[in-house]
């Protein structure tokens, strides 16, 4: 069962809202999901329209207790920065395997930055969502330093809450994606119904399935599924899918 | 306005709209200085280097200056080296015209509608 990792530099990204997703898209392609948390604070639940009062089980705790929507499997595991048999723990669960039968997408807060580290050694791809702001490109040159080479290797950017209407987002994408290549597999665009469906309690699917933010973070999820087979530790999106 | 956007909200009745044409020139990329700060960091090499085997197909350019010096190759000519002083240096030193060639080559890109 291979393992996704998303996280990003800068909070407030869109990191937790892809993540989901990638669940969301991954289970509809007919994989069996677990998606986790890690984060002390937890907003993973309300993308599933589950209700704020929502906690998560632990990833260890048993099948009577799961938190099933749509047949993914929400878990958490809010020590797992301190925690370091945390990811000998996902080893052990088989979580490290490739195939497409059964896969972990973790959700690692962006302060997060040695355990994502951590995670992503093991991981068969690294989604990394982004914004096209300033202060989000200022970011880049440490991420790009302290990931290395081999640590970018895994990874594929998506840049989220795009508004192209705006002069500066227009230059922000057009640098990344000049900068990522086809690493960058997708863009999401701004979408105030992203908001409104975990305001009325629904998934973005079912309070707007015409959402554009939901079209686009649909074809991020087609452009990962590839990676789920792949035994290389890099892994590069087919030119076709980059945004 | 142009005449066909014009021509389009009057058919529609609707005079409403707020109408923006998106059209970027290379003087407006110029316009943050934020962007040439960041290429000018040798630490972005580093995502360069690994999209070397599987970079994206190269770009058709009309512009002989960029057809000359590709885009991919704005980065790897600062020598296929992971960060170091000498490096740093030279990017110091060099860049600029490198830099003001990618920015015009992505404000190019947004003048014809691809990014
Ligand atoms: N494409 C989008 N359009 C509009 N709003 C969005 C979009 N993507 C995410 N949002 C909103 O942005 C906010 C931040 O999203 P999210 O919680 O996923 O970010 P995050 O990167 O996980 O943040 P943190 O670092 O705090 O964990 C949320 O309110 C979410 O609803
Ligand atoms: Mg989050």
């Amino acid at each position: 069962m291979p393992m996704i990792v998303c996280h990003g530099p800068k909070g407030g990204a869109g990191n937790t809202f892809v993540a989901a997703h990638l669940a969301m898209g991954l289970s509809a392609q007919g994989a069996d999901v677990t998606v986790v948390s890690v984060a002390a604070r937890d907003t993973l639940p309300l993308h599933f329209g589950l209700s704020p009062a929502t906690s998560l089980p632990a990833i260890t705790a048993p099948a009577d207790e799961a938190v099933l929507v749509g047949g993914i499997n929400l878990r958490s595991w809010r020590r797992a920065a301190e925690d370091l048999d945390f990811v000998p723990m996902l080893g052990e669960l088989g979580y490290f395997q490739p195939g497409k039968e059964r896969v972990l997408v973790v959700d690692v807060p962006s302060g997060e930055t040695r355990l994502a580290r951590r995670l992503i050694e093991h991981a068969c791809a690294h989604v990394c969502t982004i914004t096209a702001q300033p202060d989000t490109l200022a970011l880049l040159p440490q991420v790009f330093g302290e990931a290395g080479a081999e640590g970018l290797a895994r990874t594929a950017f998506v840049i989220n809450a795009l508004d192209e209407t705006r002069r500066l987002g227009r230059h922000g994408a057009a640098f990344i994606r000049e900068l990522a290549g086809s690493r960058l597999i997708g863009r999401i665009r701004l979408d105030e119904a992203v908001p409104e469906a975990i305001a009325t309690l629904q998934t973005l699917g079912r309070y707007a399935p015409a959402s554009v933010a939901l079209s686009d973070v649909q074809q991020i999820a087609e452009a990962v599924a590839p990676t789920l087979d792949s035994t290389a530790s890099a892994w590069v999106a087919p030119v076709s899918l980059a945004a | 306005m142009r005449i066909d956007a014009r021509n389009l909200l009057d058919r529609l009745g609707r005079n409403e709209f707020a109408y923006k044409e998106f059209e970027d020139r290379f003087s407006d990329l110029e316009l943050w200085p934020i962007l040439e700060a960041l290429l000018r960091d040798p630490r972005l090499q580093t995502l360069d280097q690994t999209n070397v085997e599987n970079a994206a197909p190269e770009i058709e350019s009309s512009d002989p200056e960029l057809s000359a010096e590709p885009l991919k190759n704005l980065f790897s000519r600062y020598e296929q080296q992971s960060v170091s002083p000498s490096i740093a240096k030279s990017v110091v030193e060099e860049p600029a015209r490198d830099v003001r060639a990618m920015l015009r080559h992505l404000s190019d890109l947004g003048a014809r509608g691809e990014i």
